[in-house]
């Protein structure tokens, strides 16, 4: 029975416990990346963090901003569209591989297509924007429009994830609620509400408890995006972490930003689970 | 049903929804334009990466006008060195990543789903916790336990970080597999004379075999995709595609016709698998 999980528990403990205990310590010391002496600093770390302006003011903003939109904006896209595809029509399969693409594409290739896309001189949406009449605009220059497109970037990739997830649990729901509120001359919107959405809250919750933990730890599409910038107006936690390690070679303000990351992400997630569990109670 | 009409008072309000106030036309209208909303929307990014990357070096600032289409780019690119050695690293990791993750995963989640106790319930416990912790907690202190292990920038040094990656997530879906197919096949072989082990392989590793195949192909395609761990554990000697491509996109930021050609051929398995392998796709998804 040990024998069973021990390659796995092994390298679980070499590659992902040990690491987490080297960056626990290593946010209590003085560890520049050149340099690992390790002189022992006590909190300091974890005090500079908490009181960087940009740590409070822009990344923890951003990042919360960015999972609470992208998950929100996806699931109801999500539903949306399971709702759409859940019938039988021509063209199914089409349509089917056309929204498993961006799931299967490398968030990496979907930030470029984006930055091509929204290329402030070439991009074709500038081509359209200016087309239509409006001033020029230099999309990632500035802090909004940069964050809209990476916000939208994640729910182009993530959309398709519900949809899957949600069409099977619409097409897995009994029949016989829906015929008997039709006899009862509910209107779609109430069978919507009062039959789907009920029957479909354990599937909802999980769906968004696992999509918040993940997009809480968004990297690829920011750094692809914008790095970042303009002047870190659009960071997020784990590109803020890097940026202190790898880029400022301060690896104990890293390790110690990283750690105050996972705290938050492991509290919001027992606290979102809790919370979805009994608002979505309420709702049946 | 006979219910009488009387019994429906509510019977006129039916159709005072938006959608069924139209036409049946309408409605049939409706949906197609919903649809061909969606396909633009998803589709278009790609389509215009694809389209980008055919066009010649000149072209490639107005892709929307002119009708010059070029292979070159695909050439110019592949004979870069380090794109070649991209692709190949990616492709060797991804798929020995993957056997590695299914082999050691598969047992462990057949584990979770059949013994129960003290060990099984802390395992299960320890994977539910460590699925939740960001990665760049631990991808940062990884830095120096692959150069301690001098294994940093070389194919073990990615390949067991990315085996971590999945243990907590795939053993979780692995006793899902197993916690569906019947266990008293497994006892009858026991019976039979079976070993424990033997019950493990002929009996419930073959039931498990289709949502394996699934979980197989999702997890080559994430190792292939994946970007953090690949940026921070290698450097020159062994290159990623993904990481090569940001660099692209970072650095030679205005050659966008080669830098589309780089992101089309590395999206490829993400087109092949999307077509041909899409029943797969869609049941590993749903787990």
């Amino acid at each position: 029975m040990l024998l069973l999980i021990a390659p796995a528990a092994s390298v679980l403990i070499m590659f992902q416990i040990v690491p987490i205990v080297i960056g626990a310590n290593a946010s209590f010391r003085h560890w520049p990346l050149y340099d690992p002496s390790g002189e022992w600093l006590g909190l300091e770390h974890y005090v500079r963090v908490l009181t960087d302006p940009v740590f409070l003011g822009v990344v923890l903003p951003n990042t919360l901003l960015l999972m609470v939109s992208s998950v929100l904006i996806s699931l109801i896209l999500g539903l949306a569209l399971a709702h759409l595809l859940n019938r039988d029509f021509l063209g199914q399969r089409i349509v089917q591989t056309v929204i498993l693409l961006p799931l299967m594409i490398a968030p990496v290739i979907a930030a470029t297509m984006m930055r091509w896309v929204f290329n402030d001189q070439f991009g074709i949406v500038s081509v359209v924007w200016e087309a239509m009449g409006f001033a020029p605009q230099a999309w990632l220059a500035s802090r909004w429009p940069a964050f809209s497109i990476i916000v939208f970037t994640d729910v182009w990739i993530w959309t398709p994830w519900f949809t899957i997830i949600l069409l099977a649990g619409l097409k897995s729901l009994p029949k016989e609620p829906y015929e008997a509120a039709a006899i009862d001359a509910a209107t779609r919107w109430r069978m919507f509400t009062h039959l789907t959405l009920p029957m479909l809250r354990p599937v909802i919750a999980v769906c968004v408890v696992i999509r918040s933990i993940d997009a809480f730890r968004t990297f690829d599409q920011v750094w692809v995006i914008s790095q970042g910038g303009p002047a870190r107006q659009t960071e997020v936690f784990s590109v803020y972490a890097y940026v202190e390690a790898f880029h400022n070679l301060n690896f104990g303000r890293g390790s110690a930003a990283a750690i105050v990351g996972a705290i938050i992400i492991m509290v919001l997630g027992i606290v979102l689970y809790r919370l979805l569990d009994r608002y979505m109670d309420v709702s049946r | 049903m006979s219910t009488p009409a009387a019994a429906l008072p509510h019977h006129e309000h039916r159709g005072s929804g938006f959608f069924d106030a139209l036409a049946p036309g309408g409605k049939r209208v409706l949906f197609i334009l919903a649809l061909l909303a969606t396909l633009f929307l998803f589709a278009f990014p790609a389509f215009w990466l694809i389209l980008t990357s055919l066009r010649p070096a000149w072209g490639v600032f107005y892709v929307h006008r002119g009708t010059d289409f070029t292979l070159s780019n695909f050439s110019t690119v592949l004979e870069e060195e380090i794109v070649v050695r991209a692709f190949i690293n990616s492709f060797v990791i991804a798929t020995v990543a993957t056997a590695l993750s299914i082999v050691v995963t598969v047992t462990s989640g057949y584990m979770l789903s059949r013994f129960k106790g003290r060990v099984a319930s802390t395992w299960f416990g320890t994977i539910y916790v460590f699925r939740t912790v960001p990665y760049i907690s631990w991808v940062l202190p990884l830095y120096f336990v692959t150069q301690w292990l001098g294994i940093f920038d070389t194919y073990a040094g990615l390949l067991l970080p990315h085996i971590a990656v999945h243990i907590c997530f795939f053993s979780w879906i692995m006793k899902g597999f197993f916690d569906s197919i019947d266990p008293s096949m497994e006892y009858a072989a026991l019976i039979d004379g079976c070993t424990r082990w033997g019950a493990f392989i002929r009996v419930a590793l073959p039931s498990a075999i289709p949502g394996i195949a699934a979980l197989s192909i999702l997890c080559w395609l994430y190792t292939w995709n994946e970007f953090l761990f690949a940026l921070i554990l290698t450097s020159h000697n062994t290159p990623m595609i993904t990481v090569t491509m940001a660099q692209f996109v970072t650095e030679l930021g205005t050659e966008w016709n080669l830098m589309s050609a780089t992101a089309v051929m590395a999206m490829g398995p993400a087109l092949i698998i999307t077509i041909f392998g899409q029943k797969y796709v869609i049941r590993g998804l749903r787990v």
